[in-house]
């Protein structure tokens, strides 16, 4: 039975050399088209950083979509990309919200990080970095504080991070940015100038991180910031600013489920959710009875309620700063209308790329999307996209995105930039 | 009193389970080496398979044992991306086993047979871009098929079986839930189930010399009760995921008309047209014995009905020695939107080639080689936007030994 074993031989190679060649796709030819990514530098506010589950925190800035996009760069010759990384020993950096569980009720359990935090004093001052980094992104970095105070450096802690002491207190953002020497930038700053006031519920109290950009003064500050980034024909993304109702730090905590819960307690069955609400004709604001429309936060306390008649009476309405109420909520779509149109204006007149992230995050309210077979939306937690905080994005948030801003890059430029696998990014952490 | 978290939403379990990619055309060696064309002509053994009315006027009562070791190589390019990812190399091992045998007379014939018409074998792997579709897929299906054929004259063969299907598959998939390590959660559905049909089919010989076959396989609905659905996820949800699932496979029917060929003593041609009733399949479900976490769920799959055509040739060049070559072509039943990874299926071209070597009158080898060339086919899944373009081929050498006595 030679021949027989010979036959053996030759079916056994024929599945070798099989197993050997593997099924080829032509990949798509790589290129920067028209733009240039030797030097990428990233500006902007928390979403730039990394920051997540209310925290900057080295988990969160190696996930940053700057730090992603700037790794698919380098496939068609973008160069280094720094970061203001924590080191191991302070990796927790802030520290940061973690999901402990659930309540019996099903509402989540967040506990706050406090090991391997990166604070050099009792203050809340951080350890100094030194070291090149093109990643500017500094949370809570606002267009307004960011052009023209100078102070600002001294009270943001995430920018005194950066700054050498002589520095601190004495230059403003718009200075720290300038003259980088770069090639291609992104910029999505101008959030905070709508989103610091709303996510206190409209209320300002002469906070100026509180505040509310003017429409004007927002596309002049807007201006300035771009005119600084092109001074050399420099190309980038900019981005806009999203919807305040489309995170999840607004649409968690509903007022129909909070009636629904007062109506099932046989000793508040009587009482509905009173609030304090603008009287959009007067100015004022004046208590009324919560309907829909009203936003509550997402870290209210909800077992505040009734609490010596807390929040079931005109006379003891929930606080201003815990609600945005329907007219405060139509002030701040009407700011982010108003800001995105100048965004749009100033990057098509420099031919700047335009990441559009008020539709990307609208994509997501309600049932939201599939992505690769990921159920995202705004929901909180279930969501996927949205970290702890409510307001900031998990890493597959944050590499969505940046597939986003990718995209954009590569329809503005001709480039050929290829997208990430956003599989390969997590969600919440569960425990 | 904030808004319970549904974690449901996220886990909505699994895609498609077959396509024409699950079909598995290798009931016989000889036919395959003639791109597994055999429902009009009466070879060996496996046309209990083929056509159950050809077995009567098989000359020889007859065993034969066949093996295929198929490699399904698939790839992905994600829209977008400059990856391209490949399934693991696994040998998935279809095979035949048929034994024919009845009084010298040639009246009538008795059969039994074992083959596996249905399967797959997928693996992606737990760290694609489509994990949260597929990790992997492993299904089997084994009929068994005992059949009787007889001769209504010396022209007309009629022949019928009863089909007995152990089915059984495994199921895995990452589950988009990150673990305290930062790893995925993952579902295994894994269980097995039972189904029946039948396999009938009549053979004429015509005046001029041609042969035709009409055969009907019929669905076999395969019910998979009280499978093990294990589902790894972090311990603050563990409670309320379910631990067993039912389910059930719908397996096609399939109609042939096939034609044998005899331009001379020597040659054999063969030619089958095959209607494969994919149409039956609306939608997969899925029913967990516990649904506090996961809903069933009931995907739509809207297959259409898929088709075959195949040309062989059997040239018997020595007393010894037969040589076959044969083509094909398939047309997937799935439709666009619905092509899913453990199904990347599209049109597909069968190209094979085979010989058979007596070693003695009564012992016989085949070897065949089957090439499928799946068409490269862009798309973007309904259910779970997963865009790309998958291109397959599928390469499958086999053996078989028959004994006549």
């Amino acid at each position: 039975m030679k021949k027989y074993n010979s036959l053996k031989l030759l079916l056994a190679g024929l599945i070798l050399i099989t197993a050997a060649c593997d099924t080829k796709i032509d990949a798509p030819t790589l290129s920067k088209g028209s733009a240039d990514f030797t030097k990428y530098i990233a500006v902007g506010n928390s979403l730039t950083s990394g920051y997540a589950d209310g925290g900057l925190y080295l988990d969160g800035q190696l996930n940053s979509f700057p730090s992603i996009i700037a790794k698919q760069m380098k496939l068609v010759g973008g160069g280094a990309f720094n970061q203001s990384l924590f080191d191991d020993a302070h990796s927790n950096g802030s520290g940061y919200l973690s999901l402990g569980g659930f309540n019996p009720n099903g509402t989540p359990i967040l506990n706050q990080v406090t090991d391997k935090l990166a604070y050099r004093d009792a203050m809340g001052h951080f350890i100094k970095f030194t070291g090149d980094i093109e990643n500017l992104g500094i949370p809570g970095m606002r267009l307004d504080l960011g052009a023209a105070a100078p102070t600002f450096s001294a009270l943001n802690p995430y920018f005194e991070r950066l700054l050498p002491d002589a520095q601190v207190g004495n230059t403003t953002y718009l200075n720290f940015i300038a003259g980088r020497s770069h090639t291609f930038f992104s910029f999505w700053l101008g959030n905070n100038d709508v989103l610091g006031w709303a996510t206190n519920g409209g209320v300002v109290n002469n906070d100026p991180t509180k505040a509310l950009t003017s429409k004007a003064n927002f596309t002049n500050l807007y201006s300035a910031f771009i005119g600084t980034l092109t001074a050399q024909g420099q190309k980038g993304v900019v981005a806009t600013i999203p919807d305040v109702t489309a995170i999840p730090y607004f649409n968690t905590v509903t007022v129909s489920a909070i009636n629904a819960g007062l109506k099932a307690n046989p000793q508040t069955a009587n009482y509905s959710l009173v609030i304090n609400a603008l009287n959009p004709a007067t100015g004022l604001h004046s208590p009324r009875l919560a309907t829909s429309a009203d936003l509550i936060i997402l870290t209210f306390n909800t077992a505040s309620i009734g609490v010596n008649g807390y929040g079931l009476s005109p006379l003891n309405p929930i606080k201003d700063e815990q609600v945005l109420d329907k007219d405060e909520v139509a002030i701040a779509k009407d700011y982010v209308n108003s800001y995105n149109t100048s965004i749009k204006t100033i990057a098509a007149a420099k031919g700047l790329a335009v990441f559009d992230a008020y539709a990307f995050l609208n994509q997501f309210k309600g049932a939201g999307i599939s992505v690769d077979g990921v159920a995202a939306s705004s929901s909180y937690i279930s969501g996927n996209v949205f970290s702890l905080d409510g307001v900031h994005l998990t890493p597959f948030g944050y590499a969505i995105a940046a597939n986003g801003f990718i995209n954009s890059i590569n329809s503005t430029y001709g480039s050929t930039i290829p997208t990430v696998n956003t599989a390969d990014y997590r969600f919440v952490k569960f425990p | 009193m904030i808004k319970k978290l549904l974690l449901a939403a996220c886990i909505a379990m699994p895609a498609t389970i077959f396509a024409q990619g699950f079909q598995v055309n290798l009931q016989g060696q000889k036919q395959i080496g003639m791109a597994g064309a055999g429902a009009g002509t009466a070879m060996d053994g496996a046309t209990l398979f083929f056509n159950p009315g050809a077995m009567v006027m098989l000359k020889e009562n007859q065993i034969n044992l066949g093996v295929s070791p198929l490699l399904f190589k698939s790839a992905f390019l994600k829209a977008g991306s400059n990856q391209v990812e490949h399934n693991k190399n696994e040998v998935a091992p279809p095979f035949e086993a048929y034994a024919v045998f009845g009084p010298k007379s040639g009246k009538i014939k008795f059969g039994i047979g074992a083959y596996t018409p249905f399967g797959g074998l997928v693996n992606w792997g737990n760290q694609w871009s489509g994990k949260y579709s597929l990790i992997s897929l492993n299904l089997k299906a084994i009929y068994i098929q005992p059949t009787i054929s007889v001769k209504l004259t010396d022209n007309i063969g009629l022949g019928a079986g009863f089909v007995y299907n152990h089915g059984s598959v495994n199921l895995q998939r990452a589950i988009p839930i990150t673990k305290p390590d930062g790893s995925d959660s993952k579902a295994t559905l894994d269980g097995s189930g039972e189904g029946y049909g039948w396999n009938a089919g009549i053979y004429f010989k015509t005046l001029s010399g041609v042969t035709i076959g009409i055969v009907h396989r019929s669905k076999v609905d395969t019910k998979l009760n009280n499978g093990d659905a294990t589902f790894d996820v972090p311990t603050a949800l563990q409670a309320g995921f379910p631990t067993k699932f039912n389910s059930s496979l719908p397996l096609p029917a399939t109609t042939s008309l096939g034609f044998g060929f005899y331009p001379s003593q020597k040659t054999t041609i063969a030619f089958d047209a095959n209607w494969v009733h994919w149409s039956v399949y609306k939608n997969l479900e899925f029913d967990y014995d516990n649904n506090a976490r996961v809903a069933d769920t009931k995907s739509p799959r809207n297959y259409s009905d898929g088709a075959s055509l195949k040309l062989g040739i059997n040239q018997q060049q020595t007393d010894k020695l037969a040589l076959r070559a044969g083509v094909g072509y398939a047309f997937t039943p799935v439709k666009d939107g619905y092509v899913t990874p453990e199904a990347p299926d599209a049109n597909r071209l069968i190209l094979s080639a085979g010989l058979g070597y007596n070693f003695t009158s009564k012992f016989n080898l085949d070897l065949s080689f089957l090439y499928e060339g799946i068409e490269s086919r862009k798309q973007t899944n309904l259910e779970s936007n997963l865009s790309g373009t998958f291109k397959t081929n599928v390469y499958i050498p086999g053996i078989g030994l028959s004994y006549k006595f």
